[in-house]
């Protein structure tokens, strides 16, 4: 905390926080109309998709008999891995008391909340009767990892929004009293419903210090439960390529990757859009790039572990798995995710120089689109290789290729996670106000004193 | 080494030309043997069904020198290699065999190999055929199941030569149930005068849970008509059900679910969710706080 200022000298500091932060959400022009559109066009044509889907069937995706899990649960298990940054940054580094996670929290959670939602959402599309998805709950077999899976998808997106909303209550209060007049009306009755008559309270910031401190402990096994449970789809059968008792671990790091590299990226936008180079330092691009570096170690040890050692033994099954990924019809795809997602990334960015923001926003370009792929690689290939011999059945069952409709669904689901990450960002402070004023020593008494 | 070689090929060659080189030679006194079965319809009929259970897999349907591709070949039942030998030529050389033919003198009785070989003097060209196989003609068949005396009761009519259906007599009637894989044949009857049969359903016959079963009725080749299936007829006994899954085991269905499994599961969900609605509370604390 900075040395303590005059009155006077934190109000100014406050006003020039304020504005710089309420930039977002008053900052209108022709960029961001373009942007709504783009992202609602692309939006509507993958809900075009899901609705022939529904009329038709699943037989208008790639997905047959062998090959029943296709691109969408490639999808899925990359949302959820997304939103797992969540947990990490804004309960984890938290909870180590770490200080400059915090003004990068609430885009975690923004990211979290976006790719949850979707992941939930993609699962429904993944299903050839969306309409018996109560069923899940009616008749779910509890000892099924596919209900732990809804469950723990639900709790966690409680959560995320929960953990979300309670340190945006004072900033909504803020935003309340001092908003200047180019907020929107209709955006400023939302801040005064929303902010449940804050008044800051002391014992008001003791409740909402006690329940976020609950929700960074709740998220914690939540966390970890929701990317193990995911992997517990896949590694609870005895497919070649999913048998193996590390998928746990393994889905959770890579997680962490895709997850940094995404807030990486949504932190570099809003710097550049709404001007927050003082907020989002080149200080805090370092230090996420070694966050970035670790958690890629963590997972390139995975990594080693789930393909060394399998390929050491080459099992008859195993070994036709792995060597269409080593050198096989996958090789490239294989190769490509390892190299762009793990060592390139490792390589680049042990160095300072690479930490910074637009080279560290690239690196994270690269490996979001690895991840992607190498979900992609974990659901797919093992399914066109089941142990029954595939015989007598038409071409199309024995490989499997993403369908148009597949991919404009895929499509919606990126541009709807956009959406959402968008409407956050355009509503609601991206940077918790009141902390970072906190932070550079201005009294709570200030912060929530009313308008003059 | 050498010799071997030539002595082994030798040997083999012997083997195989034995037959085409030497005649198949019947001791006289079993040459002269007379048939003691008689030439008759009945006794046709039986011979062509020990045939086809015997001797079709390598000598072919009689007339379309379809054998197998043996040395010495198997000869089709009208060539006249076959019909060149007498009654009891053919008697011995069925029972005793040689070569590639095997002997049945055990495995088909004296009485039946006799009526092997009026089967096939009914290919002899200078007899009267017996067995004519005549075009399939057109029949109707009616079926019906009595599930209180567990019977099926049929009636079958054939086209005659006017064109006009008249009662179809003596026919047999094929009666199977329809399984998953198949029809299963569970018995034959014939039908009477008036063209109607019955046949009863034999106790041991399993049907579905519920013990239904599909009937099929069925004439044989002779006739072109449809089979009658009978749907869901309750003359069946109870299919039964085992568990399948006798014990708890981890990854079962809610009723054999594991009891840790269930509280673990549970717990976790409530502990959650009851920290999520204390944390709900808090909110709902803060409000109040600000309306004060």
């Amino acid at each position: 905390m900075d040395k303590v200022k005059s009155p006077e000298e934190s109000r100014k500091l406050l006003d020039k926080i304020t504005f710089d932060l309420t930039r977002s959400i008053v900052k209108r022009d022709e960029f961001t109309n373009f942007w709504y559109f783009l992202l609602i066009i692309f939006a509507l044509v993958g809900l075009w998709g899901w609705g022939i889907q529904i009329r038709d069937g699943l037989g208008v995706t790639g997905m047959r008999d062998y090959v029943s899990w296709g691109m969408y649960i490639a999808n899925f298990v990359f949302f959820v891995a997304v939103s797992l940054i969540g947990f990490l940054i804004s309960s984890a580094l938290h909870l180590l008391k770490i200080k400059w996670s915090k003004v990068i929290s609430r885009v975690a959670e923004q990211v979290a909340i976006a790719a949850v939602a979707l992941a939930g959402i993609i699962i429904v599309t993944d299903m050839g009767r969306p309409d018996r998805f109560l069923n899940v709950f009616l008749h779910g077999r509890f000892a099924s990892p596919i209900i732990w899976d809804v469950t723990v998808v639900t709790t966690y997106l409680t959560i995320s929004v929960l953990l979300y909303y309670l340190p945006l209550i004072p900033d909504l209060a803020l935003l309340r009293d001092k908003g200047t007049d180019d907020i929107p009306q209709w955006k400023r009755n939302i801040y005064r419903i929303l902010a449940l008559g804050w008044k800051g309270h002391a014992e008001q910031y003791k409740l909402i210090a006690h329940a976020m401190r609950i929700l960074m402990i709740l998220i914690i096994p939540v966390g970890l439960s929701i990317h193990t449970v995911t992997s517990w789809l896949f590694a609870a059968t005895l497919r070649s390529g999913w048998d193996t008792t590390i998928f746990g671990p393994y889905f959770v790091a890579g997680a962490f990757v895709a997850g940094v590299a995404a807030v990486i990226i949504v932190m570099f936008l809003y710097r550049t859009r709404y001007g927050l180079k003082d907020y989002f330092e080149d200080y805090h691009f370092n230090m996420m790039g070694k966050l970035f570096v670790l958690v890629c170690l963590v997972y390139l040890y995975f990594n080693i572990n789930e393909f060394l050692v399998p390929g050491y033994k080459m099992k008859t099954a195993e070994s036709i798995h792995l060597s269409n990924l080593f050198t096989g019809k996958y090789s490239t795809m294989f190769w490509a995710t390892q190299f762009f997602g793990l060592l390139l990334p490792i390589t680049l960015m042990v160095n300072k120089y690479f930490r910074k923001p637009v080279p560290i926003t690239i690196i994270s370009v690269f490996v979001l689109i690895a991840s992607w792929f190498k979900r992609y690689i974990i659901v797919i290939p093992t399914l066109e290789h089941p142990f029954l011999p595939v015989q007598n059945v038409p071409e199309n069952f024995q490989h499997y290729a993403p369908t148009s409709i597949e991919i404009m669904i895929t499509v919606f689901s990126f541009m709807a996670a956009l959406l959402i990450i968008t409407v956050l960002a355009k509503m609601f402070p991206v940077i918790t106000i009141w902390e970072y004023a906190e932070e550079k020593g201005i009294s709570r008494e200030i912060i929530s004193e009313p308008k003059k | 080494m050498k010799k071997q070689i030539i002595l082994t090929l030798v040997i083999a060659l012997m083997s195989v030309f034995q037959g085409l080189a030497q005649e198949w030679l019947v001791p006289d006194d079993q040459k002269t043997l007379t048939n003691p079965s008689e030439y008759n319809l009945s006794n046709v009929k039986k011979g062509k069904d020990l045939y086809m259970k015997n001797c079709k897999s390598c000598h072919g349907d009689p007339g379309k020198h379809n054998g197998l591709p043996l040395v010495p070949a198997p000869p089709d039942v009208v060539s006249e290699k076959m019909q060149n030998n007498t009654d009891g030529e053919l008697h011995y050389k069925i029972t005793k065999g040689r070569g590639g033919m095997p002997q049945f003198e055990i495995t088909i009785s004296d009485d039946d190999r006799w009526r092997l070989i009026n089967f096939i003097r009914n290919f002899d060209p200078s007899r009267e055929q017996l067995l004519v196989d005549a075009p399939p003609k057109k029949a109707k068949l009616l079926a019906s199941v009595n599930e209180v005396e567990k019977k099926v009761e049929i009636f079958a009519e054939v086209e005659d030569a006017n064109g006009s259906f008249v009662t179809l007599t003596d026919a047999a009637v094929k009666i199977s149930a329809k399984k998953a894989f198949g029809n299963l044949p569970i018995g034959e009857v014939l039908t009477n005068a008036d063209g109607r049969a019955e046949y009863k359903i034999p106790e041991t016959l399993i049907g579905d849970e519920n013990g239904m079963v599909n009937i099929v009725v069925q004439l044989d080749e002779a006739y072109i008509t449809d089979n009658v299936v009978l749907d869901a007829a309750k003359v069946g006994q109870l299919k039964p059900q085992p568990k399948l899954i006798k014990k708890e085991i981890l990854w079962s269905t809610n009723e054999n679910i594991q009891t840790w499994l269930l509280l673990s599961y549970l717990g976790a969900v409530g502990a959650a969710w009851a920290a999520i609605a204390y944390v709900v509370f808090q909110i709902f604390k803060i409000w109040r706080l600000g309306k004060e």
